[in-house]
């Protein structure tokens, strides 16, 4: 049986432009939130988000779209990530055989907001030969294939709030039937005007923080961000010594086939997606220590999702300690779901949890130990990452210590 | 492989028809669908031919309730999952739906709603949008429809990879079934024509009649012809069921073809050379035809990406030369014009249709082909005994993807 391990792990975040920055930030807690830059706000109702701000890695003029923020980042990340894996050159691979799945949800679609945005009447509907080569969602894992030397294939998977998780489920399922060796995987995802009015126009946005499972918890915040991971055959990992973070055990979908927006009453799909990631893992929900909550700070996600860990983890999930880092970083829907992946990872081979932080009032609906606040230390041997999105679609997946 | 699957149901909605009868109808009469853009405001541009479907109302497929906010791309989709789930003699109820997931390609999926909203939101202010405006607006926002009003629990899945998305799409949905994520799977593709999706390409000059030098050439819509020069637009929604072999003989389902191998690889890196390209091309052809048990000198029949454009039909027709096939192909574009990333599932559907029906549609040639390319081209319609077709998918900047479809036994 192929076994699939994670060898690095690469982000860029509101908090930190860098895996051990940021992984600092996420234990000390720190808020990720500010204004709104990429565009005005005054007709809104609320006005903050969470960028990531002055980002300034340097990197290498001939990458392929220097001028997106998006790319940059998903770039900076994906160099990070390959870096620490030793495969920055795939070498003593057959890149054929290293393919890559990143998840997102509106792309890079800002260079389209910038073009239009002085004059939104426009006939071309600001579809400007500038724009073009980044406007389709591929051009990011385009991007990506070239400047890295991945030959296999590449996919982007656009399934809002889950797509990261998606695109690792994805390259999970193909490496464990042996087609590839290397499978590049995560998530980009910019603030965007557009995903903001619609957020903002179904209210579910927070005006000042993200409160995730708290009694006074007002939305969610957009955030953004990249966050990439090099998935590697067990077997290739310990032919090259690499170091090996965890493994993946097991990948759950479901969907809700219930609503466009609102999550089934019960958080029915949610159960479901974790129950059938502990069945393709051959485990049982007694041995799960950690869950990196879906938690976007929404009235409606944080009560079902807390049903439905009731409902897979019984009287255990009052005490099942289950944070969501969407307190400090926001929800950075296509990213976010890979971000998350890599905090179990990080959780694992760290042995420590980063917190859910603006925590101040409990909810006797969302009764669970969100580690309020402050980081903790934990031997992790099994870490849940939930995913729930817009459209009841639902993607979860569980790492364990190698 | 382990379970084998099968496709027992295909929706249409095509501007070669709509449903898989009328389609394969104009098939085999090969009824050109281009013809001047209607639908959107092109007067500026250079590009002026499209495959624009005409006629379509999806109340005359999901009846009139709900219909009211959706948009175009919605609309097809689920009027071909409709048409697919009927033609499987499926019945839409609770129970098909807890057993029943989706996987659609679509390299743009709902971009030009997504845009357009972000227009008025940007010019009326977000307070003037209604609730309802925000209900379709998200790439995925068609697919989680069809979840929704088909009640699907599995999962939903939209996978976006350019030109190859819908291939990309059938052949992910086939290992979903086959590692048991799902009992049935509706898989295909969808896309609509928006000036988005024509300035995304035009501006690129990678439309018919574009020179790259920015001048305008006769623009004809010639898969591997000696004067093609850039390909025609079209739209459309294209969807097969899947199931396993063994459950769809249980229920008598009528089974058009077997998904039996499947391949991809990227060749879009601009370091490569055309021969490059030409040998990954053809190395996914022949994996896939391995992975079939297939030889290529046996193979019956090809269905091509070949689009009209410059470089991709040259790579494809030597990738197959390369690759040792001589079988007859068809160029399924030269009638319905590029569909991006709904083509794989058109040219699914036409395959499947091809097996069922052991005849192999026509292609519109009546032009010159390239010298060189020595392809066995179908030009009328002939009765054949098909027993395994090739389906290529090719993007220029992406994937090279492969998928091939055998006759049920």
């Amino acid at each position: 049986m192929i076994r699939v391990v994670i060898t690095g792990i690469g982000m860029v975040t509101p908090v930190g432009h860098k895996r051990e920055e940021a992984w600092q930030n996420f234990l000390n807690g720190v808020n990720g939130a500010g204004e709104v830059s990429c565009f005005d706000t005054a007709e809104y109702k609320v006005h903050r988000a969470c960028h990531v701000k002055n980002f300034a890695t340097p990197l290498s003029p001939d990458i392929s779209f220097p001028q997106s923020e998006l790319y940059r980042w998903t770039y900076a990340a994906t160099k990070e990530a390959l870096e620490e894996a030793g495969l920055l050159n795939l070498d003593g691979l057959n890149p054929e055989r290293c393919g890559i799945a990143l998840g997102t949800l509106s792309a890079d679609i800002r260079p389209w907001e910038y073009a239009l945005r002085p004059d939104p009447s426009k006939k071309d509907n600001g579809l400007t030969p500038d724009v073009v080569p980044v406007y389709p969602p591929i051009s990011i894992t385009e991007g990506l294939s070239q400047d890295f030397g991945f030959e296999g294939p590449q996919n982007v998977f656009i399934n809002a709030c889950s797509s990261g998780n998606h695109a690792i489920a994805y390259a999970f399922d193909l490496m464990k039937r042996g087609r590839f060796d290397v499978m590049l995987v995560g998530g980009a995802e910019p603030v965007s005007q557009t995903e903001f009015t619609h957020f903002h126009n179904v209210n579910s946005l927070a005006p000042e923080r993200c409160q995730p499972f708290d009694l006074n918890r007002k939305g969610l915040m957009i955030g953004e961000g990249a966050g990439m991971l090099v998935l590697e055959t067990y077997e290739n990992a310990s032919r090259r010594g690499a170091e090996i973070y965890a493994e993946l055990l097991g990948c759950g979908l479901s969907c809700d086939g219930h609503h466009m927006t609102a999550p089934h009453p019960e958080g029915d799909g949610a159960r479901r997606a974790m129950l059938s990631t502990l069945k393709a893992a051959r485990l049982s929900p007694d041995v799960i220590d950690y869950v990196s909550a879906h938690g976007t700070g929404t009235p409606l996600n944080d009560k079902t999702e807390v049903q439905a860990l009731k409902a897979v983890f019984g009287d255990r999930a009052t005490n099942l300690p289950c944070s969501s880092i969407k307190s400090m970083i926001g929800h950075s829907m296509g990213a976010a779901s890979a971000l998350e992946s890599i905090i179990c990872c990080m959780a694992i081979k760290r042995g420590i949890v980063p917190p859910t932080i603006n925590y101040e009032t409990p909810d006797p609906e969302c009764d669970i130990d969100c580690i309020p606040n402050q980081a903790r230390k934990l031997s992790v041997r099994y870490a849940l990452n939930n995913s729930f999105a817009f459209g009841g679609n639902n993607a979860t997946n569980v790492f364990g210590r190698i | 492989m382990g379970k084998r699957i099968v496709i027992t149901g295909m929706g249409v909605i095509s501007p070669l028809g709509f449903g898989r009868e009328a389609f394969w109808k104009s098939l085999l009469e090969a009824r050109s669908a281009i013809a001047p853009i209607q639908g959107l405001d092109v007067s500026q541009y250079g590009a002026k031919l499209g495959g624009e479907l005409k006629g379509f109302k999806a109340e005359d497929f999901l009846g009139k309730k709900g219909l009211r906010y959706l948009n175009w791309g919605t609309k097809m989709l689920t009027s071909a999952v409709k048409l697919a789930i009927d033609d499987a003699k499926l019945e839409a109820t609770d129970e098909f739906g807890d057993k029943t997931g989706i996987v659609i390609g679509s390299a743009l999926a709902n971009y030009p709603q997504t845009t357009n909203y972000t227009q008025m939101a940007m010019s009326r202010g977000p307070e003037d949008l209604m609730p309802m405006e925000s209900y379709d607006v998200a790439l995925n926002a068609s697919i989680n429809f069809v979840s929704v009003w088909f009640k699907m629990k599995p999962f939903a899945r939209t996978i976006a990879s350019g030109f190859t998305s819908s291939l990309d799409a059938i052949a992910d949905a086939a290992e979903l079934l086959r590692q048991g994520a799902a009992d049935i799977v509706v898989a295909g593709g969808v896309e609509q024509f928006s000036i988005d999706a024509y300035l995304l390409f035009y501006w690129q000059k990678m439309l018919a009649g574009q020179k790259p030098d920015g001048n305008l050439n006769h623009e004809v819509n010639h898969p591997f012809g000696a004067d093609r020069n850039g390909f025609v637009l079209s739209e459309g929604s294209y969807v097969v069921v899947l199931e396993e072999l063994e459950s769809a003989k249980q229920r008598g389902a009528t089974i058009y073809a077997e998904v039996a191998g499947q391949s991809s690889l990227y060749i879009g890196n601009r370091k490569f050379t055309e021969a490059q390209k030409i040998d990954k091309t053809s190395r996914t052809m022949r994996a896939a035809l391995n992975e079939s048990n297939v030889e290529p000198e046996k193979l019956c029949f090809v269905c091509a990406a070949a689009n009209s454009s410059k470089d991709i039909d040259v790579i494809e027709a030597k990738a197959l030369r390369r690759s040792g096939i001589n079988a007859p192909v068809n160029a399924l574009k030269s009638l319905t014009g590029e569909c991006y990333g709904a083509a794989g599932s058109l040219q699914v559907v036409a395959s499947a249709l091809a097996l069922k029906d052991q005849t192999i549609p026509p292609s519109a040639v009546d032009y010159e082909i390239e010298d060189g390319l020595n392809l066995n081209l179908v030009r009328k319609s002939a009765n054949a005994n098909i027993e395994t077709v090739l389906i290529d998918a090719l993007d220029p900047q992406g994937n090279a993807s492969c998928l091939v479809l055998k006759r049920p036994v």
